[in-house]
């Protein structure tokens, strides 16, 4: 017993005395929607990126845990404890899930923080033949018929549904909100006029306005994209509503040694700084948002009380 | 004219030697990962997505988009020789098809298959070629009440898939209903049926239950009745191995069905193939002069499903090119290739990027061709897998069983899950519940009952939404008519008697 007692004891000052962490096999990087999916494209193309900008002295493999939108993901990498080849992908969904799921045990807070990567914008888009050429147009339409307009989406916990809950809330409006389990859905939805708004991705939208079928109403962010100079934010279109930020950014199974947390950080505040990443970036239309490991347990507070207010204020029963 | 010019062109790009051999790795690689239950497309597509980085961009289309339709070749093999639905959309495929192998005629049921993937392929191609623009305007005014109209004539198909006991083929629907309701809800985010686990939050994966109610129930089932029982005959010589000119002839309706409604359920976003080969082999049934011989292998019954499937691709490429929309997961790992490659899928993709569209159109006539000639030979090969004696293949089904749903999803929770449903399986052909209406309810329950919540929503609660537009009141009315066949043929064995 006391040998054990030793050798752990010898094995745990060698790591911690180690002054620095290189990964020696393969590492496996856990993504939480399958192929295609958001977490998906975007931990492929991270591969792809490490591999050309040499970051990595070993592969990467993308490896998919699909279920519960994340909750199998977080779940898997809690037990994977102390494991320094394993890293994860995390969206906000990871922090969200938990407030409403019973099931969902794992958030993020139970596993080690390495960064936030990128920050995703939206904008609000009608049909281009829509009568609406402002947000405003479209909230004093829905003034005149409560209830009567509807916008397309995803889940309720979806930012989709927290801009549209924001909004009612700052207006005194109300309209539908219609779940759509995937993204093709609730575009299709849009263009055969069956809804009459959405909340979408700046690059989905781009090319449905260049076609001339699209029209934007705003932006939901703080500052206005290069894409859309001439698009107002929120804000600037005069509603006091702060977007919740739809986020992904880098997580490790809990309990792992200080020196592997600061290698996985050092690993992507220099890809984020890369010219293929901020390509990457710029071709998507995202935020290049790097923060570290001490930053992001504070952001994960803010965003999870803001969402927890805009649940219950929807109706959504949370439970923790 | 412009369509001649562009196809022209495509050829031009699709013939370049290196091009070629790209359309054949993807639709060799398509057969392969079509053949093995598990692993399908979409998780092949992304694996392969760094590689493609060092390829042209047309090249690479070329070969993901075989591996698409190459797969939808392959995955009829094991349903028909094992009972293994290699992936959802040959599921029917296992109906007729198992029995015709083990009527001896695994050969002519795996060359039929091969035939109709090609014919149906073919058309497939041909429609994204000849009227993918407006088609796509058109799959627009496809909405939630239209999905709910097409879902429930799939589900009408339930009376024409039961064996004779209507109240046990609704029962086994019921039941499929029942397990597609279990998971997250999307519209309340509650969770429903999950006792707790958490590896039910987003339902249970049909291929799981497809591979356990079929493949591993067939196995206890007759390992019960028969014991040690000698293997299944298989004919010797290439001749008696592919279909006759009588199969062929018997199959020629089944060819168009197939091809027609695959292609145009393929063209609608919310629908998918398992649905278009439900609904190709529902049709088929309906319209035969010898219904009562389906689901003892017949040759239309693999026909008309793996037509469907097949005929699916081009239709589902459609939304996909046309309008940058996804409508499966394997069109929405293509789209993010695009994305990837630096491409902007969307409305304008074709008009600016004609030498790809029409290079992958030309791609896919020559692939198809490549399948058949790849395929066809082999149907002789693996119908001796069914030489092998019971001790040697029942093991070897299980395997390929555990191992495909394994690979799937990588969670043992799947294995259990599969054992029990192979069980149930076996309970039920003990207890003669047909299994094909459980897959049905399960196959279209989940969206079945997301379409009709939509449409509620849409219309402010009034059901009068589903009458009221009228590509839904047609397919309802259908559905409402398939469901009264089994009433009219018991009204006419009545009338017959009263007039004896």
């Amino acid at each position: 017993m006391k040998k054990h007692l030793l050798f752990a004891l010898l094995v745990g000052s060698s790591t911690a005395f180690a002054q620095s962490f290189t990964p020696t096999r393969p590492i496996e990087l856990v993504v939480h929607t399958g192929p295609g999916g958001g977490s998906d494209v975007l931990a492929r193309a991270m591969v792809i990126m490490l591999e050309k900008e040499k970051l990595l002295p070993v592969r990467a493999q993308v490896a998919n845990k699909p279920g519960g939108g994340g909750v199998v993901a977080a779940a898997y990498l809690a037990e994977k404890k102390g494991e320094t080849h394993t890293i994860g992908i995390f969206t906000g969904v990871w922090l969200t899930n938990p407030l409403t799921s019973n099931e969902a045990k794992v958030s993020l807070k139970d596993l080690t923080p390495i960064a936030r990567l990128l920050l995703e914008p939206a904008v609000i888009a009608v049909k281009a033949d829509a009568p609406y050429k402002t947000l405003a147009d479209f909230v004093n339409a829905a003034k005149q018929k409560p209830g009567e307009l509807k916008q397309s989406g995803g889940s309720i916990t979806s930012r989709d549904n927290v801009v549209r809950q924001q909004l009612q809330k700052a207006t005194g409006t109300r309209w539908q909100f219609i779940s759509f389990p995937g993204g093709g859905e609730r575009i299709a939805a849009l263009l055969g006029g069956h809804v009459n708004m959405m909340v979408i991705e700046p690059n989905e939208a781009g090319e449905h306005i260049r076609a001339g079928n699209m029209r934007v109403l705003a932006q939901v962010n703080e500052t206005r994209l290069s894409a859309f100079p001439n698009v107002p934010t929120l804000k600037e279109a005069g509603f006091n509503v702060t977007p919740v930020p739809q986020v992904r950014g880098v997580v490790a199974p809990p309990g792992i040694p200080r020196e592997n947390v600061a290698y996985w950080e050092g690993v992507f505040s220099k890809l984020s700084q890369t010219e293929s990443w901020k390509k990457y970036v710029a071709d998507n239309q995202f935020e290049n948002a790097y923060q570290g490991a001490a930053e992001l347990t504070k952001f994960y507070e803010e965003f999870t009380g803001q969402m927890r207010g805009i649940l219950q204020e929807a109706g959504v029963k949370t439970v923790r | 004219m412009e369509i001649l010019s562009g196809l022209m062109q495509g050829f031009a790009v699709a013939l370049q030697p290196m091009n070629l051999l790209w359309c054949f790795v993807g639709v060799v690689l398509g057969t392969v990962i079509g053949v093995m239950p598990g692993l399908g497309p979409p998780a092949t597509i992304a694996m392969l997505l760094p590689l493609t980085f060092l390829m042209n961009p047309a090249a690479a289309m070329i070969m993901l988009a075989g591996i698409y339709y190459g797969a939808k070749y392959g995955g009829s093999t094991t349903s028909i020789l094992l009972n293994v639905p290699g992936e959802s959309a040959s599921v029917a495929t296992c109906i007729d098809g198992y029995q015709m192998a083990r009527n001896g005629r695994a050969g002519a049921a795996l060359g039929i298959a091969a035939i109709a993937s090609f014919i149906a392929g073919t058309v497939g191609v041909l429609g994204l070629m000849l009227i993918a623009p407006p088609l796509a305007r058109m799959s627009l005014a496809f909405s939630s009440p239209e999905y709910f109209a097409l879902m429930a004539l799939g589900l009408a198909m339930v009376v024409l898939l039961g064996g004779d006991s209507m109240v046990k083929a609704l029962l086994a629907t019921l039941v499929g209903l029942w397990l597609a309701g279990i998971g997250t809800d999307l519209f309340s985010q509650t969770s429903r049926f999950t006792f707790g686990r958490m590896e039910l939050l987003s339902g249970i994966d049909f291929v799981v239950v497809a591979i356990g109610v079929f493949a591993i129930g067939e196995v206890l089932a007759n390992m019960h009745e028969r014991g040690g029982a000698p293997a299944i005959a298989v004919p010797k010589g290439l001749r008696n191995l592919l279909p006759t000119r009588q199969d062929l002839k018997d199959s020629r309706f089944a060819f168009a069905n197939g091809s027609l409604v695959g292609f145009f359920i393929g063209v609608l976003p919310g629908a998918g193939s398992t649905i278009a080969s439900f609904i190709s082999y529902g049709i088929e049934k309906a319209v035969s002069r010898h219904p009562e011989k389906f689901g003892q292998g017949v040759v239309e019954g693999v026909a008309a499903p793996e037509g469907a499937n097949n005929a699916e691709t081009g239709g589902a490429l459609i939304p996909m090119l046309t309008l940058g929309i996804p409508g499966s997961s394997t069109t929405a790992v293509l789209l993010a290739a695009l994305v990837l490659w630096g491409f902007k899928p969307g409305p304008l993709f074709i008009p600016e990027n004609p030498a790809m569209f029409w290079g992958l159109v030309a791609s896919m006539y020559l692939g198809n061709v490549m399948l058949l000639v790849l395929n066809l030979p082999l149907v002789p090969v693996f119908a001796q897998v069914l030489r092998a004696p019971t001790y040697v293949l029942y093991p070897l089904v299980l395997g390929i069983s555990v191992v495909g749903v394994y690979s799937t999803s990588s969670s043992l929770f799947d294995v259990w899950l599969l054992a029990g449903f192979g069980l149930g399986g076996y309970l039920m052909r003990k207890l003669d519940y047909p299994s094909a209406p459980l897959i049905l309810g399960l196959v279209l329950g989940g969206a079945m009952e997301r379409a009709l919540r939509q449409s509620l929503m849409m219309s402010d609660g009034s059901l009068s939404i589903l009458v009221a537009r009228p590509v839904s009141a047609v397919m309802l009315s259908l559905a409402l008519l398939i469901l009264l066949v089994p009433l009219f043929g018991k009204f006419n064995a009545w009338r017959l008697k009263a007039l004896k």
